[in-house]
């Protein structure tokens, strides 16, 4: 008999959460094809490590983006491998409860959830990824007090605000972790004439990289190829640079999150004056984000305990008291 | 005399039904609201989280881009 699954099918990473084991499985959503045959060379740490390293017969691919996925076939060879790695064959068929943007449309919905039932689910079954953040993050949802998660993933940013077991209001856009890396991207092709990875991007977003200025600030050693010569070069980039290269997606993100605010109910939306708002989400990471949040909304904001793994434990949590909360289900409710 | 008493009896019967029914009709509801804020509970959500196995951290690789 197979074990009930969550899964955190993140832009970035997918974390599988096994009922009554915990986190079994936390790699990143990346699968390497063979172009020729179409077969799978590795999946997950294996084949991230082969992003833009690959010979021409070999590609390594994220086959979500925006939290939707981009390319269904091998979206659904990559949730089969992954369900084999955590015991699930043709035998054991478990329920699988599924984290979603909450943003995704009807068709990006049954795409997941055909993929995961061809994969080999019994049952499939959604839930917003900001709800199970929630759950996740220990918030107390049960009361009737405004609580307010941002989930910032590598593909989509959602802010929403849950009382009483339910999303009241939700603010949700298509811009996470990975644009920002494509930002410094563009940004030192532009400015510095050379290019660079996305791998070297997040390196440089991790190394540097903020919302607004911070203590401890430093330069960072950048290699790439120059677009004039074709030969490597080396550039040293500061953290005034990202902070203007990323600037952008940052106002996009918290200009969604001051648009969530305006739409909570009064009654609610004092209380986040004293309880604050709560970060979760690897993107919630990035230095000064907090305190850029906080300045343009005069709200508190919180870094979650579990940033990274608060979404899969509360879905985790959802497919522990299946019966109870099946009515938070996305199919649920329409 | 006998209709009068028989009418009475007749109405507190309908009376007696509705309510029954209206009552079992309302309960399911009421239970499984109950039940749902229940499970969301910071004691059943802290039981499910102490179960289970700390979660994974991985050292090879940097996770820090997104969810």
């Amino acid at each position: 008999m197979a074990r009930d699954l969550a899964i955190d099918l993140g832009t970035a990473n997918t974390l599988v959460y096994m009922k009554g084991k915990g986190i079994v499985l936390n790699e990143p959503s990346v699968i390497a094809l063979n172009r020729q045959t179409g077969e799978v060379l590795a999946t997950g740490r294996e084949a991230w490590q082969m992003i833009g390293r690959t010979p021409g017969y070999i590609v390594a691919v994220r086959p979500l983006r925006g939290g939707a996925i981009t390319d269904f076939e091998i979206t659904e060879r990559m949730i089969r491998l992954l369900l084999q790695r955590v015991g699930v064959s043709r035998f054991t068929r478990p329920k699988v409860v599924i984290c979603v943007p909450s943003a995704i449309t009807e068709v990006e919905r049954r795409a997941v959830t055909d993929a995961a039932r061809r994969a080999g689910a019994a049952d499939a079954q959604l839930i917003e990824q900001p709800m199970a953040a929630a759950i996740g993050a220990d918030l107390p949802i049960d009361e009737p007090v405004g609580n307010m998660v941002i989930d910032i993933g590598g593909g989509t940013s959602e802010t929403a605000v849950i009382s009483l077991g339910g999303i009241v209001a939700l603010e949700a856009v298509r811009v996470g972790s990975f644009d920002i890396d494509a930002a410094i991207q563009a940004y030192v092709r532009r400015e510095h004439g050379i290019a660079i990875g996305e791998r070297t991007a997040e390196e440089v977003k991790v190394a540097i990289g903020s919302a607004s200025p911070t203590e401890d600030e430093s330069q960072a050693e950048v290699r790439g190829r120059d677009l004039m010569t074709g030969l490597p070069k080396t550039v040293v980039l500061t953290p005034e640079e990202v902070r203007f290269a990323i600037d952008d997606v940052v106002s996009s993100i918290t200009a969604s999150v001051v648009r969530c605010l305006a739409k909570a109910p009064p009654e609610l939306a004092q209380d986040f004056l004293s309880r604050g708002m709560y970060l979760v989400g690897g993107g919630g990471l990035l230095r000064g984000l907090a305190q850029r949040i906080e300045k343009e909304t005069n709200v508190p904001v919180r870094m979650s305990n579990m940033p990274l793994e608060a979404v899969v434990m509360g879905a985790g949590h959802c497919i522990e008291h299946y019966d109870a909360l099946k009515g938070m289900f996305m199919g649920a409710r329409r | 005399m006998t209709v009068l008493f028989i009418s009475l009896v007749v109405l507190a019967a309908v009376g007696f039904y509705w309510y029954g029914r209206r009552r079992h009709h309302q309960e399911p509801g009421v239970a499984s609201f109950q039940r749902h804020i229940d499970a969301l509970s910071s004691e059943r959500r802290r039981e499910s989280f102490e179960r289970v196995r700390p979660p994974m951290h991985d050292d090879d690789y940097d996770d820090e881009t997104g969810s």
